[in-house]
């Protein structure tokens, strides 16, 4: 007689690969996965609750928290909605600064991920070696705003000082392209990284659209789909978004390398901009005491996690009526309840690990 | 997209800046923006606190083959229709917003508390929410002194 038992397991939320506190409850058919519930909210600050409390310059700091390894793109996205609240218009210069922070910011976060990643999957080296070029670029962060995570960089209005520094990119510049081919060399077409990530976790176009996944994850399976095309920001920058076709844990690799490769190629644009250009004049306006117009107001911006939206409402007073982030960590956790079944638990690690969750960005 | 279109279709729907206000059938519109249209991202769900109206839900839809975005928007007491079975993604944003807002989605299985303790009382971003809650330590309340 056979006797078909499943078996409960609880994954995480302390368990490293789940990168912050995800606990997934997992059912188990012998080692297959017949369901997945994810359960969040471990880091749950309240983000949503305190920005009605406080007035706008107060909760600007704490905007870098909601993904502490890209926290620029977070400043960014809340600046961005109150400027277009109070129709500022930022200077080219501190346009440019900004993207070029911003994408630098887009490789350290993808760098980093790579060496979580592999970590993931068993080899130990991939990870001191990511670690290592990250930490040239957050370096340089700590010397131009004095802060290697929580930057605050970006205000009202512009950008705290003017950039400096800028041998420190061109150095940049001159070593990464050469350490990602060495990357390449040791991770791609591994034998024992293509048998563990080829094939496995296949997102089809259709699951991703049907469950809003974006940013790479969605590129990786085929859709043509990047908001910087249209982002005020990147107006005159010429750059070309990754796609890739398959959709399995591989593509979702592969279109994290070359996109580190297109933001080198935008940081390196806007680099020859800035050496040319002239000091920065910018006209900030007084932080305190910032009442935004009533009314509704919504921006996004392509995090490295995927897209990201702030919508204010406005009724006239110094704090918002209230405030929505919008952040893509938290549909791909969503998406793990389709992406798992059917596959089997070593491979669990894998594919969760290869659609870059960051639990603060979830739990917001 | 053709707003004139579905306003026809949506009699009771009306314009209002960017937003399409409905009064009722939710469910039928987003369908129809989904099927008939080519709306097939729903990007999230935002809820309001409008007090005395109720809970505002805005749906900001996209159509990546057209690249533009529609925003729905209605107005709810406590329940409202379930758009699961359209859209996947909104299991994460129904469970939020019920954790939340305390709104419950009918026709929506796995309603559960999602960031606060399974235990907790009241739903935070309701206007009305009290914060006076014993269990919060930094409160200062006569059981904690």
């Amino acid at each position: 007689m056979t006797m078909k038992t499943t078996l409960k397991l609880n994954l995480g939320p302390q368990h490293p690969s789940t990168h912050g506190v995800l606990r997934l409850i997992l059912e188990l058919t012998g080692e297959q996965i017949t369901s997945c519930e994810p359960d969040v909210g471990y880091l749950h600050r309240g983000m949503e609750k305190m920005a009605e409390k406080m007035s706008y310059i107060q909760y600007l700091p704490t905007v870098d928290r909601i993904d502490y390894l890209a926290g620029f793109f977070y400043s960014e996205l809340y600046i961005r909605t109150i400027e277009k609240a109070l129709n500022i218009e930022i200077p080219e210069k501190a346009k440019k600064i900004r993207a070029l922070l911003l994408e630098l910011n887009r490789i350290s976060s993808h760098l980093l991920w790579i060496g979580a990643f592999l970590m993931d999957l068993g080899a130990i080296s991939p990870f001191f070696y990511a670690f290592r070029e990250r930490e040239m670029i957050l370096r340089y962060f700590e010397k131009l705003t004095g802060q290697r995570m929580m930057y605050n960089y970006f205000v009202f209005g512009g950008v705290r000082h003017d950039i400096d520094f800028l041998e420190d990119i061109e150095e940049i510049l001159n070593i990464l392209p050469e350490k990602i081919k060495d990357y390449e060399r040791i991770i791609t077409d591994n034998p024992i990284f293509l048998t563990r990530t080829k094939n496995k976790g296949v997102l089809t176009q259709k699951t991703a659209i049907n469950y809003a996944i974006t940013g790479v994850n969605l590129r990786a399976s085929g859709v043509n789909y990047d908001i910087r095309k249209s982002d005020y920001l990147y107006e005159e920058i010429d750059f070309n978004p990754v796609i890739m076709e398959d959709g399995d844990c591989w593509a979702r690799y592969k279109a994290r390398i070359l996109e580190i490769k297109e933001s080198l190629k935008i940081v390196k644009e806007v680099l020859e901009y800035l050496k040319k250009s002239e000091k920065l004049k910018q006209n900030l306006i007084k932080p305190i005491g910032i009442i935004l117009p009533e009314g509704e107001y919504y921006s996004e911006i392509e995090a490295p996690r995927g897209l990201a939206s702030c919508y204010i409402v406005s009724d006239g007073k110094e704090n918002p009526y209230r405030l929505k982030w919008r952040t893509g960590s938290y549909y791909s956790v969503n998406l793990l309840r389709e992406l798992l079944v059917g596959n089997y638990l070593n491979d669990a690690i894998a594919i969760a690990g290869s659609l870059d969750i960051i639990l603060p960005e979830v739990d917001k | 997209m053709n707003t004139e279109k579905f306003l026809q279709i949506f009699q009771d729907a009306q314009l209002s800046g960017d937003k399409i206000i409905l009064k009722s059938g939710l469910h039928d519109a987003l369908k129809f923006l989904r099927e008939q249209s080519t709306f097939c991202i729903l990007k999230d769900i935002s809820a309001i606190d409008r007090s005395e109206k109720g809970i505002e839900l805005i749906y900001h839809l996209y159509s990546q083959i057209d690249n533009e975005d529609v925003l729905i928007s209605i107005c709810v007491k406590d329940e409202a229709e379930s758009v699961i079975d359209l859209f996947k993604s909104a299991i994460a944003d129904e469970n939020e917003i019920y954790d939340m807002f305390g709104i419950h989605f009918s026709g929506n299985e796995r309603l559960k508390r999602l960031y606060m303790p399974q235990d907790w009382e009241g739903f935070p971003l309701r206007k009305d929410y009290v914060e006076k809650d014993s269990r919060l330590a930094w409160n200062d309340n006569e059981d904690n002194a």
